[in-house]
C-alpha cells in the first residue's frame, strides 16, 4: 500500500514522458520493398511505364501492335484512300471527278475501269504526257511518275481504291502486280504517251 | 515540439506523393492528348461538337444526366477473327480437308479442336468465321496457309467484353474520346445503359426528343424520368408546328394543344447525336464492319 502511493507520487514529479526514436523493425523495410519490386513488375506488364496509347486489354505496346488491322479489304481500301488523298487527289480531286485545266476524272474514267491493271498502274509509275482522251474529253497535259515514291504495297491500294469508289466497279491491284510492272520498267523511266500506253497490254 | 521539422516534412512528402500519382502523372500522361486520326484513314478524331452540342453538354451536365447514365465502354479482351469470303472454284469439302491438313503443325496445336468443331458445324455457307482467336500469330499463319487462289479470307480484329456484347460500341472508350468534353462526364452508375455511342445507337433526333417528354411512349419498361421541363405545351396556332411531337393518345397533351421542344431540348438532343466513338483508333484497334459498295 504504501508502495502504491510512493511510486504515484515519484511518477507525478518526473519530468514530462516523451517517446524515445526507436530504429524501424527489419521486417517492414523488407515487406515495403518486396511489395515495391512486385508493384514494380506490375507496372512493367501492364501499363508500359505510362505509354498513353495503352490500354486494357493490351499490356505491351508490342502486343498493341501486332493487333492492329492491316489484312483485309476494308483496311485496303483504308490505306488506298490515305495514300490516294495525300498524293492522287490533290489534283484528282478527293471526290475523283478531276479539276478542269489540271487532272482529269478518276470516276468513270475507261483508263481506271480496264480489265487488267497494266496500263493503269504504268500511269503513276512512269508518268503520262501529251494529248489523251478521257470520258470523251480532250486533256493535253503532264503528269510525273507521282506513284513511283509510293511503296508497293500503297500505290496498289491507292489503285484499288480508284478502281472501286466514286461508282467505280473494276478488281483489285495487288502488291505483287505493282512490284512487277516497276522492276520491268526499271528507275525513272521516260514518260509514256497515249500511244505508248494504248501499245501495253490491258 | 521536438521534431517540428520532420513532421512538417513527412506531411510534405505524403502530400507530394499523392499529388504527384493523382495530378502530376495523368497530366504527364494525357494532358498532352491532341486530336488523332482514325486508324487507316486520314480522317481526324474526334470532330469538333457543333455550337448547338457543345450547349448541350451543359444540359446534360445541368440535369444530371451523369448520374444514371455511364460515357465509359469497357473491353475485356481482343481476339482475331478469321472469316473466310470467298472459295473460287473449290467447294467447302476441299476447304475443310486442306483445313484439316494444318493440323500437323505443331504451333496450330493450341486451335486445332477449336478449328476442327466450327469446321465440323459448317453447312458451306458464306462468310463463314471459322477461328476465333486471341492468338494473332497463329490466326496469321492460318491465314497465310490457306492463301490460295481464289480462295479470299479475311483476318479481323474484334473487341470482347460484356459492355460491347450489349451492343454500347464497336470498342472500349479511350481519352481521345473526352477530348472536347469540358467538363468530362464519365458517370459512374448505369441505372440507365451506357451512351458514350447514342449517336450512333440511336441517330433519330425524333425518337431521341420523344424518350425525353415521355420515355415510356418509346421503351415501355423505361425508368426514366420525363424531362417535360424541357418542352413547352401550347395551344395549336394556324396550323400544328412542324417540330411538334407526334405523341401516342396516352401521352399526348389536351386536344388543341401541342407539344414542341425549348431550345434545351434541341440542344441535349444535338449533343447525344454528337456521341459517337465508334471508329478504330490506334489505341483501340477493330476491323470496322463494312458494307459491300
Amino acid at each position: 500500500m504504501s508502495d502504491d502511493i510512493s511510486k504515484r507520487c515519484c511518477l507525478a514529479n518526473e519530468s514530462e514522458p516523451t517517446v524515445t526514436r526507436s530504429t524501424v523493425p527489419m521486417w517492414i523495410i523488407v515487406v515495403t520493398l518486396v511489395l515495391l519490386f512486385f508493384g514494380g513488375l506490375y507496372f512493367d506488364s501492364h501499363g508500359d511505364w505510362g505509354n498513353q496509347k495503352l490500354y486494357k486489354p493490351f499490356t505491351s505496346a508490342e502486343q498493341l501492335e501486332t493487333f492492329q488491322p492491316k489484312s483485309g479489304a476494308a483496311a485496303v481500301m483504308a490505306q488506298g484512300r490515305a495514300s490516294y488523298e495525300t498524293v492522287c487527289g490533290i489534283c484528282h480531286g478527293s471526290d475523283g471527278m478531276g479539276k478542269p485545266g489540271q487532272a482529269p476524272a478518276l470516276a468513270g474514267s475507261e483508263w481506271v475501269t480496264t480489265k487488267g491493271v497494266n496500263r493503269l498502274a504504268h500511269i503513276p509509275l512512269a508518268g503520262i504526257s501529251g494529248p489523251l482522251q478521257v470520258k470523251g474529253q480532250n486533256w493535253n497535259l503532264a503528269m510525273a511518275a507521282m506513284g513511283a515514291a509510293l511503296p508497293d504495297e500503297n500505290l496498289a491500294a491507292a489503285l484499288t481504291y480508284i478502281r472501286s469508289s466514286w461508282g467505280n466497279q473494276a478488281g483489285e491491284v495487288t502488291a505483287d502486280e505493282v512490284r512487277n510492272i516497276r522492276a520491268a520498267i526499271g528507275n525513272s523511266p521516260p514518260m509514256l504517251s497515249r500511244e505508248q500506253l494504248l501499245a501495253l497490254p490491258e | 515540439m521536438k521534431n517540428g521539422i520532420a513532421i512538417v516534412f513527412a506531411a510534405v512528402v505524403a502530400l507530394g506523393a499523392s499529388w504527384c500519382g493523382l495530378v502530376l502523372a495523368p497530366t504527364l500522361q494525357l494532358g498532352g492528348a491532341k486530336l488523332t486520326t482514325v486508324l487507316n484513314s486520314p480522317d481526324t478524331y474526334p470532330l469538333q461538337r457543333t455550337g448547338e452540342a457543345s450547349l448541350g453538354l451543359q444540359i446534360y451536365r445541368a440535369n444530371g444526366c451523369a448520374a444514371c447514365h455511364t460515357e465509359q465502354v469497357r473491353q475485356d479482351g481482343i481476339q482475331a477473327e478469321l472469316m473466310l469470303t470467298a472459295l473460287g472454284n473449290y467447294q467447302p469439302e476441299d476447304f475443310k480437308a486442306f483445313t484439316e491438313s494444318l493440323f500437323v503443325q505443331q504451333a496450330l496445336e493450341p486451335v486445332t479442336n477449336a478449328l476442327a468443331i466450327n469446321l465440323k458445324g459448317w453447312n458451306g455457307s458464306l462468310p463463314f468465321v471459322f477461328l476465333t482467336t486471341s492468338d494473332k500469330e497463329i490466326a496469321d499463319k492460318i491465314n497465310q496457309s490457306i492463301n490460295v487462289p481464289g480462295v479470299k479470307s479475311e483476318l479481323r480484329i474484334v473487341a470482347t467484353g460484356a459492355d460491347l456484347a450489349r451492343g454500347w460500341g464497336p470498342r472500349r472508350s479511350v481519352a481521345a474520346d473526352y477530348l472536347y468534353d469540358q467538363p468530362v462526364q464519365l458517370g459512374r452508375l448505369r441505372a440507365g445503359p451506357d451512351l458514350a455511342n447514342i449517336g450512333v445507337r440511336q441517330p433519330d433526333a425524333n425518337w431521341q426528343l420523344l424518350h425525353l417528354y415521355a420515355p415510356k411512349a418509346v421503351v415501355p419498361n423505361s425508368t426514366m424520368p420525363s424531362f417535360k421541363y424541357l418542352f413547352a405545351v401550347r395551344k395549336i396556332g394556324a396550323a400544328l408546328a412542324p417540330e411538334a411531337l407526334k405523341l401516342n393518345a396516352e401521352f399526348a397533351p389536351a386536344a388543341g394543344y401541342e407539344v414542341v421542344p425549348t431550345a434545351a431540348a434541341k440542344e441535349l438532343v444535338a449533343y447525344l447525336l454528337s456521341l459517337r466513338a465508334n471508329v478504330p483508333l490506334y489505341e483501340a484497334p477493330f476491323t470496322p464492319v463494312t458494307t459491300k459498295p
